[in-house]
């Protein structure tokens, strides 16, 4: 929204130049996630320096990646007035589908049957609430209840076990000192940020999100493209779990399950909320960082889970209070 | 230039085809009003001691504390609104209820607690203009780690009079059945014979109209999520009575389900659709498929599985105009 229509107040008896208060408006119109990371690291700097060194960094912003993923899939669907919540139930399945060896194959014959799963349940979710017109929220949220449900009752007779050994490898692994799953974090993000700016697509997601009826009426296909934001947001979330089993080790049943409701967060923190993509790819980016470091920051103060849980519930709240205050 | 405000999407064409009015707005149709119906029929035939009194005692013990969530969640639900908080409202009303020792005191203090709650809610997503989701996920979070503060595990004491009345009967009906059915009765006259509750159906059908007619829409949805909070906070009293201690995460599992069972009962998440019917046969559909897999042997853990192919179901039949949330 623009506010540069607000007359500005006459500089004769104004001690704050204008400059300054153009500047503050600026920052304020930036989603939430800049200026709370900046705050954030801020005061990480003051009273917890050693999470600033370039040994942790690296560290968090590779804890940051699943994260960071999920709400690439997460902005995508939003910006198409969508939801999804099924990235818990998907990453469960992934990672019992790697580590139970219920399947009698290869280590990369499972990877090929998790993308399948993705790519179905990207396809039902999408049928649904595009054919049956469903309402997303519960059709993502009853398909992470079925999968969730279904791998817990196949872990009563077969355990999820030990993960791939070059999964746990890749997220070990580092280029130039940076860890391998932030760079694949960079490389699904990077694509995606340059094909939404440049492709019709992309051109297609924000007409559909800034009015879906006037985009119908003025042909574009967007039943489609909140199909295909469906799909790519459930391969997505495959791709998270690849990288979360790689971190723990283990399949769990327990994996990634506060990635859905934490992604939505990201998303909206990084300036992108139902119909608008206002911040870009790179906002829920920031998000995604910035959460993450939230999460590493409360430990590392020695909060016990009660006091955790409260700022961090307190300060997507404000964050978000800001951004909607600002917006109006 | 300020960029012109963004007309809502509305997909209503002038010509309607279909079910009258009323049943359109009551959400409640065929499938709706089936399922539990159906489910009964297939539990009373396939079980042999479904319908003994014991089992029918336990399942509306079990039913009524989701019961009176949903009946909050509706409310909300009918403004248009969603609230995830009510698990952790539960849960902290539970655990408030039992660290006090004398047991009116506590009740004050989690009815106090709900109002407040409800009062944040609303004001957050109305003159704050954040989404419900994330404004009910935050004060989820904020209020499942101030459970965790007053009461890090499961404990507490409840009052013998509190326990009286959840386990009793009176005039030979259970208790939870007259819980049940005065809150239903009350959110009943609340929606279909107060000026709020008309006001609710408007809001929650067409915000922009019912503003341009003089419904202040500001206080219509804080009263709902008041609402919302209050019942969640009279479903932890009685959970907390019914066994007797608190429980830091004894509600965790009723944010998801009580939407669940909102949509079972033919309630639509965009608001002006649901009623106080509907949300009882949904409660009850997803209280009779938990009995069934009790009685049935089949793994609980596969509950979930089947409530979600259900709830999937569910949707599939009722058909939206609006594709999207």
């Amino acid at each position: 929204m623009t506010t540069i229509s607000e007359p500005l107040a006459p500089s004769a008896h104004a001690p704050v130049p204008a400059r300054w208060r153009r500047a503050a408006r600026f920052v304020l119109s930036l989603p939430p996630a800049y200026v709370g990371t900046a705050l954030l690291l801020l005061l990480a700097a003051l009273l917890r320096p050693q999470l600033l060194s370039l040994f942790l960094l690296p560290l968090i912003a590779r804890q940051a990646a699943p994260l960071g993923l999920a709400v690439i899939g997460q902005s995508l669907v939003m910006r198409g007035r969508s939801i999804d919540l099924s990235s818990g139930g998907v990453i469960v399945a992934v990672s019992y589908i790697l580590t139970s060896g219920y399947f009698p194959v290869s280590d990369a014959g499972a990877m090929g049957l998790c993308l399948a799963l993705g790519i179905t349940v990207g396809v039902i979710n999408g049928a649904l609430i595009v054919k049956a017109r469903a309402s997303s929220m519960i059709v993502t949220l009853a398909m992470a209840m079925i999968l969730l449900g279904i791998v817990i009752a196949l872990s009563q007779f077969r355990a999820p076990g030990d993960a791939p050994e070059f999964l746990r490898e890749l997220a070990r692994f580092r280029v130039l000192g940076i860890p391998l799953p932030v760079l694949v974090w960079l490389a699904v993000l990077a694509p995606v940020a340059l094909l939404l700016r440049t492709t019709v697509y992309g051109r297609y997601l924000d007409a559909v999100g800034a009015n879906p009826r006037a985009a119908a009426l003025s042909g574009i296909p967007y039943l489609r493209v909140i199909f295909v934001g469906h799909v790519a947001s459930a391969l997505i979330s495959v791709l998270c779990g690849f990288i979360l089993v790689g971190f723990v080790g283990k399949g769990s049943v327990t994996l990634g399950q506060d990635l859905a409701l934490n992604s939505l967060a990201a998303a909206i923190l990084g300036g992108v909320n139902f119909g608008s993509g206002k911040g870009g790819m790179l906002g829920p980016a920031v998000a995604a960082f910035m959460l993450t470091f939230l999460f590493n920051f409360l430990t590392s103060l020695g909060l016990g889970e009660p006091g955790r849980l409260m700022l961090q519930g307190a300060i997507i709240a404000a964050a978000a209070l800001v951004y909607s205050l600002n917006k109006k | 230039m300020r960029a012109p405000s963004r007309p809502k999407v509305e997909y209503r064409s002038a010509q309607r085809e279909g079910p009258p009015v009323r049943s359109i707005r009551s959400g409640v149709s065929r499938y709706t009003l089936g399922l539990p119906l159906l489910l009964f029929a297939v539990l009373a035939l396939a079980a042999p001691n479904f319908l003994a009194p014991q089992n029918l005692a336990n399942i509306s013990g079990q039913i009524t504390a989701l019961l009176i969530v949903t009946l909050g969640q509706l409310v909300v639900a009918l403004v248009g609104g969603i609230d995830l908080s009510v698990g952790s409202v539960v849960s902290l009303a539970s655990c408030l209820v039992a660290t006090q020792s004398d047991p009116l005191w506590g009740i004050t203090l989690a009815l106090a607690l709900g109002l407040v709650v409800g009062l944040v809610n609303g004001a957050g997503v109305t003159l704050a203009g954040i989404h419900p989701l994330i404004m009910t996920l935050a004060t989820m979070t904020f209020l499942q780690g101030f459970a965790f503060l007053v009461l890090p595990i499961p404990g507490g004491q409840i009052a013998p009079e509190l326990r009286q009345l959840v386990n009793g009967t009176l005039w030979a009906v259970p208790q939870p059945i007259w819980w049940c059915a005065v809150l239903a009765l009350l959110v009943g006259v609340l929606l279909h014979r107060t000026r709020l509750g008309l006001h609710i159906f408007a809001v929650g059908a067409n915000a922009h109209s019912a503003q341009l007619n003089g419904v202040r829409s500001v206080r219509v949805v804080m009263a709902a999520y008041v609402t919302c909070s209050l019942l969640a906070v009279v479903a932890g009293i009685y959970l907390a009575s019914r066994v007797a201690s608190g429980d830091p995460t004894m509600g965790a599992s009723f944010s998801l389900e009580s939407v669940t069972a909102v949509a079972l009962g033919g309630v639509q998440l965009t608001g002006g659709v649901g009623s106080v019917l509907g949300v009882i046969t949904g409660a009850l559909s997803l209280g009779l498929i938990n009995n069934g897999i009790n009685l049935f042997g089949v793994s609980p853990f596969l509950r979930g599985a089947i409530t979600g192919a259900l709830l999937l179901a569910a949707v599939c039949v009722q058909r939206r105009r609006m594709v999207g949330l």
